[in-house]
């Protein structure tokens, strides 16, 4: 089989001076700036009057009884459900318990929804403006500039993404240009940022969106939910645990466990 | 009521601190890969022998990670406490699963070891 002979450009070293240092010190930046406005623009968790937290603590209080009912004994969890059971169906924890079974007011028009959808659209925001400004200045001022190869051999079908701007027809496709630069960065420079930040930086607009991915714990009493459905729910719930403990025969257990 | 489940209730895992490893051993891995990285390129490796040179030594970091930090308390537990278990290279104390541990690092620090590797490559070579 016939070697290819190895393609060699001879470039100015002044482009690594100009192209490649500024798109990865802005780049770098951008990532630290970026999350020191989540930082700063995170907003105070917001001050919950006295029905409304016990509303939500009383469902969650059913629901903790519920996922770590063996660490009671058989008599304590009895009279906690059926204390729980009566007052989640009699509406005693309820912010207002005239409401109970009208349908629940229009998401839309409730001050908190949209105060919390403010918050996500921030969010987007603090990613989608810092990425389309530096795609655009990249694109504005170093296209078509071939500025490094890579060091391991491509396809021909990642030609057009790595030389977008470098219309060469015969040229490698390891060769690439500095917006193919910058895409390596967006992925590559998490590491970089867990390094100068911390782990749980906000820099990364990857990572930001796998945390957006994971459950969301506010979503539970979020505004268009049903609470007397929930508490209903929650009591049907309890109702039909089937209790044991955790020491139900821990005396076998403690003299399996000793050897003499 | 499945054994498992029953063994979990008993001595139960704590999530905090699963959380804590993880995210320990997920910084070891993104920081040694870039530097896995800043190496490759300034030895002017390429295709094969670059991601070679990743795959041997991000698993010989787990292997370095395992025998400092894992092995001494888990071998000594599982020895005294009488389990029977003692396996070695058992990772279930501290961490949620073997393949985490010792496969994790590949696809956690690959894109910054492309990175650096590039990056270094260019600098010294191109």
């Amino acid at each position: 089989m016939a070697q290819v002979p190895v393609q060699t450009i001879h470039r100015d070293p002044q482009l690594f001076y100009w192209i490649l240092f500024p798109i990865t010190i802005v780049m770098i930046l951008t990532g630290v700036l970026r999350h020191y406005a989540t930082v700063l623009m995170a907003s105070d968790p917001k001050r919950v009057d006295q029905k409304t937290m016990r509303e939500q603590r009383a469902l969650l209080h059913g629901i903790n009884v519920r996922g770590n009912h063996h660490v009671l004994s058989q008599s304590s969890f009895v009279t906690r459900r059926d204390a729980l059971i009566a007052a989640y169906e009699s509406g005693a924890y309820l912010k207002d318990p005239e409401n109970r079974g009208q349908p629940p007011p229009n998401p839309m028009s409730d001050p908190n929804a949209m105060e919390g959808m403010m918050g996500m659209m921030k969010n987007q925001m603090a990613t989608i403006i810092p990425n389309t400004l530096i795609m655009s200045w990249v694109n504005a001022f170093f296209s078509g500039y071939v500025i490094m190869k890579l060091p391991f051999p491509l396809t021909i079908k990642f030609k057009s993404m790595l030389q977008a701007g470098v219309a060469t027809k015969d040229m490698d496709p390891r060769w690439m240009s500095s917006i193919s630069w910058y895409f390596l960065c967006i992925f590559g420079l998490q590491s970089v940022f867990n390094f100068l930040l911390g782990s749980d930086n906000a820099a990364n607009q990857m990572s930001q969106q796998m945390t957006q991915m994971g459950p969301q714990a506010g979503q539970m009493f979020g505004p268009g939910v049903d609470p007397n459905k929930q508490f209903l729910a929650e009591a049907e719930n309890l109702a039909v645990v089937e209790h044991h403990s955790v020491l139900d025969g821990v005396e076998q257990r403690l003299l399996e466990g000793i050897k003499v | 009521m499945s054994s498992t489940e029953r063994e979990l209730q008993i001595s139960p895992i704590v999530q905090e601190s699963l959380v804590h490893n993880s995210r320990t051993l997920y910084n070891l891995q993104s920081i040694t890969a870039s530097l896995f990285g800043v190496s490759a390129g300034i030895l002017g490796l390429e295709s094969y022998p670059g991601f070679l040179f990743y795959l041997v030594f991000s698993l010989l970091t787990a292997v370095l990670f395992y025998v400092l930090r894992v092995a001494p308390t888990s071998l000594a537990a599982a020895g005294g406490g009488g389990k029977g278990k003692s396996a070695l290279l058992d990772t279930s104390r501290y961490f949620r699963g073997p393949f985490e541990f010792w496969a994790g690092g590949l696809m956690n620090g690959l894109a910054g070891f492309i990175l650096t590797w590039t990056l270094f490559y260019g600098l010294v070579r191109a």
